[in-house]
């Protein structure tokens, strides 16, 4: 029987080889375009990548400009106003409505974008690069430092996320930081688990143990053997992340722990309007599918990401 | 099998310790009095200070770290006189009695309050479940049937829309819909609670004459009498069940949709590995019909991964549950906790919180040895 | 957690030109008068024809006023025989109806206080009173169901049951309501005021305003150590507009301090009007032509006097930024750490926060706030406030106190320590075929008065859930409505209103100077559990509230904060903190 190495799993083969990069990069692209899930997610995502961008463009107001005395007819909790459907002209135009406290919802819904996606990203790129460490010096030193950094993952993993977030936020104090912070941590322990996991599979194999005879050093074999392969499952796990993520950041504003007034992030809004549903359903509606949409195209995204990227999966 | 259970259960251990000792601090953390917090408006120092005292709260909470009005200090001289005499020592030592204290709001017993609203979430959780189950698993089977299909990409949008809909949005429109909207149709259902005002649910000890009882048994005893459905079922009460189930349709929904999500993208998945293996191929290239190929075959094997994320999910669901029990006003766990905090109840959110981390726990190892039960492979790792 | 917004207990005849208050720790020498029997000693024989046995508080038949360290407002009280009371006070109180009316001076039996120990779970959990509704359970977190107690001495309650559910969210109230789930619901937000009374199934009942929410300073702090800073912002807010836009129907504009309502109250120049030029010049003048930037700390906490705390702040925080050029950074705060921080005087920036009255007197409202004793929520005191309300606070004659009132709230608007902002309404709504629904000013809604069309239950949703049912020991006010239901008092308010009416007393008359009141009890009057009422009980209840070291002096929390509210001290005081 020959020596055979075992597969070598074609995304390291690229790096190993070192050319053949930009294929193995389309190729990829393809792949994820391929899935539809992951077309609609991304088209979804891109709409409200550019209205965050061009929010101030967009947006027909001042997101936190009170209307109340500097526009004419403008009536608290008025609903959408659209000239072009019907709204007599003397009303003056509002797509979303009016909130209680005489703002443009509109307005509002367009900058909320631009800081959900923010809170997403940000969030979740905190939780990916402590967990990543935690979870690649867990696997690769092993043993005692190993087994103590996962007890302590499985003591946060323990705790309902919502709770634990909840109390932290408590304690240090509310603002939209600290919010972002305690999901940021609630969210560690998963990231950690992919790394650690991707580390101990890779660790024996044979590719590494050449690079380590050629006397590459520890730091540079986790970075350039290991963490390619962990790449794959942290994308999918982290664009599902940033899902939950920005919907965890919403509930907790909606609980009045998280964004403060009168910055118009979609969860505040909707926890601020969830006693006047009555009166303003449309101060529910329009932030809540906003985030609802937002929150789908990562799901979508990460789904479909999966599915490309996943080598077992048979095409 | 036996070595890798004690492994499994060795290896609890400091995470039992972990999360206790990490519960307690976070409490005590919290600034903030209960007596403030009781008193409102109307608090003020003298009473305050007079309720520390009487309550213990003046003692050192962990060695040298004292609570002065309502702020955490630190006393390095008198580490060493309170590294036995603390607030911690003396809770670890009320749990391993099984005491886990009274609560500052209610007066009662935290395993009373306890016994009273975690059944309240265990059932929303497992009618929740049942419903991300019966929806979930059809829904990823259609989808792994027809990969990339477009029926593909709306069954996985169906099942992300719910997960991705904030679960307090949800919990509103619905409540509004079929509370209001339609209100003297027969598709009215109560927007919140568990029964109807004024409904008494006997106990099952007296239904059965076990007033008696007492100790760990009467303890589950009444925890399952007050998981509605179980005791409507065992005491053949149909009016009680009807008005659970009704209660419990649109809070179930709107919290089932996240596990649903999950559910239905894992049998998708795992359904997809199964279908692409070689076995599968062989079934097809016998002739056999597609369908049969599927369920019979690749759907029983893969039923074991979506099997094990059912069961984190129901770990994940008993406290993940706070937001629809706030929506729904149900007396549960979560909302008990949120309260607890709001009030500083130390007990209550020391106590609850506990508990449903060791839930999850036990739950995580159960579906860890059952997975090692089932799959020889994972044993021998 | 949340309570009833609406948290003010006892309001007295505020037209009655005869209000004689009583000075804490006054000089007014109590006249003793018919002496009591004096017989104390347990040990004598229950024969039918002994004399009977009645209490008397302090134990040694002496009077407590005058004695070292007690500043409270009784001197002693006498069970004279089966059906007689007598409490001699140590100043004329002409309030006493209105005081002994008060929830948390209900009736307790002695036997059921004394096995209960005074406090533990078997007394705040089961209530035993005399009303006309008794408990049948409680299931926590969720309802209290009452049901008719058979031997009420009067008439039996209008439903034969009641519920008693919580939701702390106004629109899930509202739901509830709608969908015809409850008959009643407490504190609808104000913007569904309109959608309700366009219901024709649904009837709003509105509540009147004896509260007062106002924007606080701290003068410690720059820049608020400028008088002319807080005038200028005193006429830079329109505070009709926040009233218009952010408070229900039947709410109104602070003209002072002090609700109108309240003799007294409203002496003096009406408050600073609205002037955005002038106030402008003003800050200038102050030297910030430019405006400054600060915070603007609040709590999310709903309440009568704000019901949309945080919708108000934005509003403040655009007028300040639009007239006057403030860029106030918005704050919210943990409730309870929000309370802590502001009584002690840590609040750098504008504060907002509020008061509901406890008792219908200015000293619970100007006091409170601006007194000798007040919290250090305002920074430094001024001594010609606190001056005149030392002296109306010591004044009997109702004219002489408007006098000196008028000078203290002539002070506050010259100091400006806070802007008085609004007098917050709310309301109660039931289905529109419950008849004798009403809303009460003081909380106390009376379920026994109402009939729920032709249904067996009437079901009433209030804001949260009662901590424990032993009103001595109780402050929320959704307790408070509770305990109402089940329990009764020697008076009682009308029902909707504030005057007080014989209750389980047959009448309570005052000697000469109102410093000696003697009540006779009703007869035949049984509590929930069989026991019968008698003077020894009313003794026996004042007593355990009173003594902080009667032995069963427990309670819940052990606080028994109403009685300081009501009769200033306790007897035997615990010693003040070092």
């Amino acid at each position: 029987m020959t020596a055979t190495a075992p597969p070598i799993p074609e995304a390291v083969a690229g790096q190993l080889v070192g050319e053949g990069r930009t294929s193995l990069w389309r190729d990829t692209l393809g792949n994820i375009l391929r899935q539809r899930n992951a077309v609609v997610g991304l088209t979804i995502l891109t709409f409200f990548v550019l209205v965050a961008i061009f929010a101030d463009q967009v947006a027909t107001h001042d997101p936190i400009a009170v209307l109340l005395g500097q526009e004419e007819g403008a009536k608290k909790l008025a609903g959408p106003c659209i000239h072009a459907l019907g709204c007599p002209a003397a009303q003056p135009e509002h797509y979303f409505g009016i909130d209680q406290n005489v703002r443009d919802v509109f307005s509002r819904v367009v900058h909320g974008t631009r800081i959900s996606l923010q809170i997403g990203f940000l969030t979740v790129g905190f939780a990916i690069v402590i967990g990543t460490l935690i979870g690649a010096v867990s696997g690769y030193a092993g043993g005692k430092v190993d087994n103590t950094l996962m007890r302590l993952m499985d003591v946060i993993l323990a705790f309902p996320a919502l709770l634990l977030a909840i109390a932290i936020v408590t304690v240090l104090g509310t603002t939209l930081l600290n919010a972002q912070l305690a999901i940021g941590i609630v969210a560690i322990p998963i990231y950690a688990r992919i790394m650690r996991a991707s580390v101990l599979s890779i660790k024996e194999r044979d590719y590494v143990t050449a690079s380590q005879a050629l006397g590459e050093s520890g730091g540079g074999i986790l970075f350039r053997r290991i963490l390619p392969n962990a790449l794959t499952p942290l994308i999918v796990q982290g664009t599902l992340g940033i899902a939950g993520a920005v919907i965890d950041v919403a509930a907790l504003s909606f609980l009045g722990l998280g964004a403060q007034p009168p910055t118009a992030e979609w969860g505040s809004m909707i926890g601020q309007a969830r006693n006047s549903m009555f009166a303003a359903p449309h101060l529910v509606i329009f932030p809540g599918v906003a985030l609802a949409l937002t929150v789908l195209a990562f799901n979508l995204l990460g789904d479909g990401l999966r599915d490309a990227l996943d080598p077992r999966l048979n095409r | 099998m036996t070595r890798f259970l004690i492994r499994r259960l060795l290896l609890s251990i400091p995470v039992l310790i972990g999360i206790v000792f990490v519960v307690f601090a976070l409490a005590r953390i919290i600034p903030g009095d209960p007596c403030v917090a009781a008193l409102g408006e109307r608090a003020n120092p003298k009473t305050c200070a007079e309720y520390s005292r009487a309550h213990g709260l003046d003692k050192a909470i962990v060695p040298g770290f004292f609570r002065v009005d309502g702020k955490i200090e630190l006393r390095v001289a008198d580490i060493p006189a309170t590294l036995t005499a603390n607030q911690f020592v003396d809770y670890v030592g009320s749990v391993v009695k099984g005491d886990f204290g009274t609560s500052s709001k209610f007066g009662l017993p935290v395993t009373d309050l306890l016994l009273q609203r975690l059944p309240a979430t265990v059932e929303l959780a497992l009618y929740a479940l049942l419903f991300a189950i019966v929806v979930g698993i059809p829904l990823g089977i259609i989808s792994a049937y027809r990969r990339n299909s477009i029926v593909d990409v709306g069954t996985m949008m169906f099942a992300n829309l719910g997960v991705s809909t904030p679960v307090f949005v949800l919990g509103l429109v619905l409540a509004y819909l079929f509370a209001i909207t339609f209100k003297d149709t027969p598709l009215a259902l109560p927007p919140s609670g568990r029964l109807a005002a004024g409904v008494a649910v006997i106990p099952l000890a007296k239904v059965w004459g076990l007033e008696g009882l007492g100790g760990p048994l009467r303890l589950i005893l009444d925890f399952a009498s007050n998981i509605y459905t179980f005791n409507a079922i065992v005491t053949f009460n149909f009016s009680l069940l009807a008005d659970t189930f009704r209660h419990m349709i649109l809070p179930a929904l709107a919290l089932g949709t996240i596990p649903l999500a999950i559910i239905a993208r894992m049998t998708r998945s795992s359904l997809l590995d199964e279908l692409g293996l070689d076995y599968i191929r062989t079934a097809r290239a016998k002739g056999l019909r597609d369908r049969n190929v599927v369920m019979r075959h690749g759907f029983r094997n893969a039923l074991l991964p979506v099997v094990t994320v059912i069961g984190l999910q129901l770990g994940g669901l008993f406290g993940g549950a706070v937001l629809t029990e706030t929506v729904f006003n149900l007396a549960g766990v979560g909302r008990a906790v949120t309260e607890a905090i709001a009030s500083r109840d130390y007990a209550v959110i020391q106590g609850f919180t506990l508990v449903i981390a060791v839930g999850f726990v036990i739950v995580n190892l159960i579906v860890d040895i059952s997975y090692a039960y089932l799959d020889p492979r994972v044993r021998l790792a | 957690m949340s309570r009833s917004p609406r948290w003010s207990p006892l309001l007295a005849l505020c037209a009655t030109a005869v209000l004689v208050f009583t000075a804490c720790g006054g000089a007014a020498s109590p006249s003793p008068a018919a002496s009591a029997p004096g017989s104390q000693a347990a040990s004598q024989p229950p024969a039918s024809v002994a004399p009977y046995d009645g209490l008397v508080y302090p134990e040694d038949g002496s009077s407590a006023c005058g004695t070292e360290g007690y500043s409270g407002q009784i001197g002693s009280i006498k069970a004279i025989d089966a059906k007689t009371v007598e409490f001699s006070l140590c100043a004329p109180d002409a309030a006493f109806l209105s005081k002994i009316a008060f929830t948390s001076l209900a009736i307790q039996d002695s036997d059921y206080l004394t096995t209960t120990g005074g406090g533990g779970e078997a007394l705040f959990r089961n209530p035993n009173g005399t009303g006309p509704y008794k408990m049948t359970a409680w299931t926590t977190g969720t309802e209290i169901s009452l049901d008719t107690f058979a031997d009420y001495w009067g008439d039996k309650p209008l439903t034969p049951k009641a519920v008693i559910k919580w939701s702390p969210e106004a629109a899930q109230r509202l739901v509830e309501l709608t969908s015809a789930n409850v008959d009643g619901i407490d504190n609808p937000g104000p913007d569904d005021f309109a959608t309700i009374e366009a219901n024709p199934d649904l009837k709003l009942y509105p509540r009147t305003a004896m509260n007062i929410f106002y924007v606080g300073f701290n003068n410690n702090f720059k820049p608020f150590d400028n008088e002319k800073v807080r005038q200028a912002i005193a006429q830079g807010i329109d505070r009709q507009r926040i009233v218009d836009n952010f408070y229900p129907p039947g709410s109104e504009v602070a003209s002072h301090f002090t609700p109108c309502d309240i003799a007294g109250g409203c002496s003096g120049d009406e408050w600073y009007p609205f002037d955005a030029a002038k106030a402008k010049a003003l800050l200038a003048e102050a030297g910030f032509p430019d405006g400054f930037t600060t915070k603007l700390h609040l709590r999310d906490v709903v309440r009568g006097y704000l019901p949309s705390p945080v919708t108000v702040a934005q509003d403040i925080q655009a007028q300040l930024k639009a007239n006057l050029n403030i860029t106030a950074e918005i704050d919210v705060q943990d409730a309870t750490t929000y309370l802590t921080t502001a009584s002690r005087g840590e609040l750098q920036g504008i504060h907002l926060l509020g008061w509901g009255a406890d008792y219908p007197d200015v000293t619970n409202f100007l006091d409170v706030h601006f007194g000798v004793g007040s919290s250090d929520q305002f920074g430094k005191k001024w001594d010609d406030i606190t001056g005149p309300l030392v002296d109306g606070a010591k004044t009997a004659d109702p004219a002489a106190r408007a006098e000196f009132y008028k000078t203290a709230n002539n002070a506050i608007k010259q100091h400006v320590p806070m802007i008085p902002i609004a007098h917050g309404g709310s309301a109660t709504v039931f289905k529109a075929d419950v008849a004798g629904g009403h809303s009460s000013p003081l909380g106390n809604e009376a379920l026994f008065a109402m009939k729920a069309g032709d249904r067996d239950t009437i079901i009433w949703l209030q804001n949260g859930e009662p901590g424990g049912l032993y009103c001595a020991d109780e402050t929320d006010g959704e307790a408070l409505r509770v305990c109402e239901q089940v329990f009764e008092s020697l008076y009682r308010y009308k029902t909707g209103g504030t005057d007080p009416e014989p209750s389980l007393a047959t009448g309570c008359e005052p000697n000469a100077d109102s410093s000696l009141w003697t009540c006779t009890l009703r007869e035949n009057v049984k509590f929930h559990d069989g026991a019968t009422f008698d003077a020894n009980d009313v003794v026996t209840t004042y007593a355990v509230q009173w003594d902080a070291k009667h032995p069963l002096h427990k309670g819940r929390e052990g606080l028994f904060d109403y009685w300081t509210y009501l009769f200033a001290g306790f007897l035997n005081p615990p010693p003040p903190a070092p």
